[in-house]
């Protein structure tokens, strides 16, 4: 082969592989940019973190939350809303609760997800405090009451393909999470509720 | 009038097909050919836009089928000993690339129609929760004293007489007709996919979010599907079987089910009460 | 008339390697391209077997010979990963692609010959460890898209799917160093003369086809490198425990698993090109036109892979847009198709065998395109997503489509790789003893998705039983077929008659006609000069 077509050879198979390169970076870019991609757009009806709303932009319409609760398999704990559901007023600060109970004997760490459907739904669903943003670590037989705050974004009402949304779910899916667990941080008044409770029904 | 007129006289074509291709139950017939009779107003409508596309590409691959028959006929050695020089013609390029953009536009038009028509959230009247399990199904019903169970499909073994093999389950779901239902799904393992066939529902369960979508039943009826994404090894032994009822009948069955299926965490409590 | 290639008098002198060391440190693009042949052949035998004892299980409802029903899933998996893998893409783009690129460009060899010998070897090293991954603990059992969870360390503990990994991993490691050199040789190494649009349409199939190799592997490699993170070193790329989403992976997979279908694709219409034009004794009609339909389908099939999500749970106006992505592909696909029917309109067209698969190719083809068209529109995939209509789809464009084409290269070129000729009437009778079993055997499959099967199961509800049959019979004579095939290419090999330099008369044009049969082991050592040839 001559000296200039091995001259060439070698420039085109370095272009071509600094492409293969470029893309296998892009494929681990993916990971951030699909998690940021769902954060600002709200796909896969992934909600917003949001500081506390404006009070003066509470609408008149209304919409309806329901609460929704799964664990997935290998986590021994129950794990239900509160309340099945709550109608609320667009940009109305909410609290609702859930209860997760350890039913294992021994102490687990558990990490939720969430999401909300209808997915279109999700960019305009904001949590201003959510239990699901840290790790919950019960002891045995602990039962425990976690709190979410959220409000429904006003500037749905801008969006004319959610306007036949009535019915938002919110779901929580708890998780064993793979660290260790912590000391938990609930508190005696908690712990000691449990025990009255069931004292009551023995 | 005469628009419905005419709508009719551009889906009566593709009804009859349906009519004649599908099968008239709620579950497949041997031999069958076509979709299962359609038993929602998005599966009527996913068998009409089939059926067209079916004429559609029926007549694409007759017409390819002809012309390399003709070619095979004419244009051989022996008929044909001295080959043309051809290699271009612009009228010829210019049409055959635009006449199947034509068509492919006249099919995403309809095309689209479905999909958006598929997608709208109604005021659900009911919520089903469904979770696909390794290998089951658990079904809730938050609006209706929050009945939960199992459903496992019955062993051959176990089979009673008129029960399908391998679509029979021991709890079916119940739901009312004629009523918008909210389906939500989620997994407590591995992804599975819930479907209903007669139906056109197929979505699926995805550990750690939930997936919501809409069916609504025209009759009566009982309705079968199977776990549509690979989970494991009793992947084709998860079946789905729905009991369609009126309205009053799933009113009754709720009030039935609340006692047989009481409800798991009474029980939960109960027990830790007693370990003290 | 060939082109008035100088036929190189050096082109006698055929000193070379012997021995093993011939084959194992080979920087032959023939002796390559045989290996890969070989390999391919020898894979297909592999995946054959498994793709029969799953239709022998599935001919009637109950459960036969297939007890362990993760055995059964470990066979489904196995055939798909060694059918795309280990049999289509190195019989195409590593056996004629070495074989035929630097023969049709005159050139010498490929750009990088020790880098395609590392490739060869690579392939064979993937394949031994894809066996290891069907055959170690329990084996994966995950289908060939390995969707997490069911692939993660939770509910696949043992290494099956890890060797799985690495095989793929080592498997693109090979496809990629490949495309390197047929980008760098198609690019650079061209006769003078020959500019790319005066190139053979099969180079231009394997230039797009390298090209999708490098853009879509490093996806799949970054992919499955996630994967056995998760599985292994505690990150939660899929893991949802952790923060993670199994759907990344399906859109990371299908980024790659789309253009892969194209990979698998394109080369066989470079060859259905390069026949069709020699049995019709005319040039490709519209040689511009088919170049860069080639090129569109390529590009486009970047942009469509959600397609294969539609069930997942996507935004809706992301499905519309994949939809009309989807299926603005079947334009240029449909320009080839009439490119094709135009070539031969006029002709004088002699049906040889590598004629009839060609055009067997072009008809079965056609009709696994339509259906993909049914499939692109989300409404109505939402009853086929998962069942057999998916399946009857995809193999009717692979096994009817890919295959019908490499069996097609294999009877146009099998007198130049060896030197002696296939038996013409026993070639029509493989042909269409195939053409036969494979209509029988997925032809059916539409009708059983239609009616709800879903697929990767081992046992069906009764009333599937009566297709199912009929399927399970035409696998049995496309089983007999391809004993026939393999008896046919022995035969050949040690008794089949002496080849000549061109034994397809006018209308082979393109300079592997030019160089003696079988060709010799240097060829193009002298480069020909292709300037006086006449404009495209």
């Amino acid at each position: 082969m001559s000296k200039p077509t091995q001259h060439k050879n070698k420039r085109t198979a370095l272009i071509v592989s600094v492409t293969v390169a470029g893309m296998i970076g892009l494929s681990y870019a993916s990971v951030p940019l699909y998690q940021l991609f769902c954060q600002v757009t709200g796909y896969g009806g992934t909600t917003q973190v949001a500081e506390k709303p404006l009070n003066d932009s509470i609408l008149e319409r209304q919409i309806t939350v329901s609460f929704d609760s799964n664990v997935a398999s290998g986590l021994a704990w129950s794990f239900k809303p509160v309340q099945n559901k709550l109608t609320v007023r667009v940009g109305e600060e909410t609290l609702a609760f859930y209860e997760a109970r350890n039913d294992s004997d021994e102490t687990i760490t558990g990490t939720a997800t969430f999401n909300v459907t209808p997915f279109k739904a999700g960019q305009y669903f904001a949590k201003v405090d959510c239990f699901c943003f840290t790790e919950q670590t019960l002891k045995p037989g602990q039962v425990v009451s976690m709190p979410v705050s959220f409000f429904i974004d006003p500037q749905i009402a801008a969006d004319k393909n959610a306007q036949d949304v009535e019915d938002i779910v919110l779901s929580y899916t708890f998780f064993r999470s793979e660290k260790k667990p912590v000391e938990p941080v609930i508190d005696a008044i908690t712990s000691s509720k449990v025990r009255i409770k069931q004292k009551d029904q023995s | 009038m005469v628009k419905n007129f005419l709508q009719f006289l551009w889906f009566a074509p593709f009804a009859f097909m349906s009519w004649v291709t599908s099968a008239a139950a709620d579950i497949a017939r041997p031999w069958q050919l076509g979709f299962q009779k359609p038993e929602s107003p998005v599966m009527e409508q996913v068998v009409a836009f089939h059926d067209f596309l079916l004429i559609l590409i029926t007549v694409i691959t007759l017409f390819v089928l002809g012309l390399l028959l003709y070619i095979a006929f004419k244009f051989n050695e022996k008929s044909n000993p001295v080959p043309s020089k051809t290699t271009h013609n612009s009228t010829l390029e210019v049409l055959w690339t635009a006449i199947p953009i034509l068509i492919l536009v006249v099919v995403a038009v309809p095309s689209f129609k479905l999909l958006y028509f598929q997608d709208r959230t109604t005021k659900p009247e009911m919520t089903l929760k469904i979770v696909g399990h390794q290998w089951y199904w658990s079904y809730e019903y938050p609006d209706h004293g929050k009945i939960k169970f199992d459903s496992n499909m019955v062993q051959t073994k176990d089979l009673k007489k008129g029960q399908p093999r391998l679509l029979a389950v021991d709890n079916p779901v119940y739901l009312p007709i004629n009523t918008n239902i909210r389906l939500l799904m989620t997994s407590a393992d591995v992804i599975h996919s819930w479907a209903l066939p007669a139906l056109i529902h197929k979505t699926d369960s995805v550990p750690g979010r939930i997936n919501e979508s809409w069916v609504r039943i025209n009759s009566t009826g009982t309705y079968y599907g199977q776990c549509s994404e690979l989970c494991g090894v009793n992947h084709g032994f998860m079946p789905i079987m729905v009991k369609a009822v009126t309205k009053e009948a799933f009113l009754a069955w709720t009030e039935t089910a609340k006692k047989k299926f009481a409800s798991v965490d009474d029980q939960q409590t109960q027990d830790v009460a007693q370990v003290q | 008339m060939a082109y008035g290639a100088t036929a190189s008098a050096h082109d006698d002198h055929d000193h070379h390697p012997t021995g093993w060391r011939r084959w194992v440190y080979s920087t032959n693009h023939k002796d390559i391209g045989t290996m890969y042949m070989i390999l391919a052949a020898t894979a297909a035998i592999v995946g054959g077997l498994m793709s029969w004892l799953i239709r022998l299980e599935l001919a009637e409802p109950g459960i036969q010979f297939i007890a362990d029903n993760q055995f059964y899933n470990v066979l489904v998996t196995g055939h798909g990963l060694i059918m795309v893998f280990f049999v289509v893409m190195p019989a195409l783009i590593g056996g004629f692609g070495n074989w035929f690129i630097p023969l049709m460009i005159g050139a010498p060899d490929m750009a990088f010959p020790r880098m395609n010998n590392i490739s060869f070897w690579l392939l064979f090293a993937a394949l031994i460890l894809v066996c290891m991954a069907a055959f170690t603990g329990g084996g994966a059992g995950t289908g060939w898209t390995v969707y997490p969870p069911l692939s993660g360390s939770d509910y696949h503990p043992s290494s099956a799917v890890d060797y799985g990994i690495l095989s793929l991993h080592v498997a693109g490691a090979s496809s990629i160093l490949g495309a390197i050199n047929l980008i760098t040789t198609i690019v650079n190494m061209r006769a003078p003369g020959m500019t790319m649009h005066r190139a053979p349409l099969f180079v231009w199939s394997m230039l797009i086809t390298a090209v999708l190799l490098v853009l879509s592997l490093p996806v799949l490699a970054g992919g499955l490198t996630m994967l056995l993170t998760d599985r292994n070193f505690g990150t939660a790329f899929f893991v949802p425990a952790g923060g993670g989403d199994p759907i990344l992976w399906q859109h990371l997979f299908w980024f790659f698993g789309h253009p892969e279908v194209y990979i698998m694709i394109l080369p066989a219409f470079g060859i259905v090109s390069q026949v069709v034009s020699t049995f019709s004794k005319k040039p490709i009609f519209g040689y511009l036109g088919m170049a860069y339909a080639m090129a569109s389908i390529g590009v486009v099939g970047f942009v469509v892979w959600a397609h294969h999500m539609f069930t997942v749970g996507l935004d809706v106006d992301t499905r519309a847009y994949f939809i009309a992505a989807t299926m603005v592909i079947a334009v240029p696909t449909g320009i080839k198709i009439f490119s094709w029917i135009a070539t031969m309109w006029g002709g004088s067209i002699r049906f040889d065998t590598p004629m009839l698969w060609a055009v067997g190719f072009i008809f079965l083809f056609t009709l696994g395109g339509v259906t993909g068209v049914v499939l692109a529109n989300a409404g109505v995939t939402t009853a086929m997503h998962d069942t057999y209509y998916v399946v009857a789809h995809f193999h009717y464009v692979l096994s009817l489509g890919a295959v019908f084409a490499i069996f097609c290269g294999f009877y146009y070129w099998i007198g130049k790789m060896c030197g002696r000729q296939y038996n013409e009437t026993l070639g029509k009778i493989h042909f269409w003893l195939s053409f036969i079993g494979v209509n029988l055997l997925f032809f059916p499959q539409h009708f059983l998705g239609l009616a709800g099967m879903p697929r990767r199961i081992p046992d069906y509800p009764d009333v599937y039983a009566g297709w199912n049959m009929v399927s399970s019979i035409g696998a049995l004579i496309t089983a007999v077929a391809t004993l026939l095939f393999f008896y046919i290419a022995i035969k050949t090999l040690t008794s089949g008659k002496k080849c000549e330099d061109n034994p397809w008369g006018e209308g082979a044009t393109t300079l592997e006609w030019a160089v003696p049969s079988p060709a010799p082991f240097h060829t193009h050592e002298d480069i020909p000069n292709m300037e006086k040839q006449p404009a495209e």
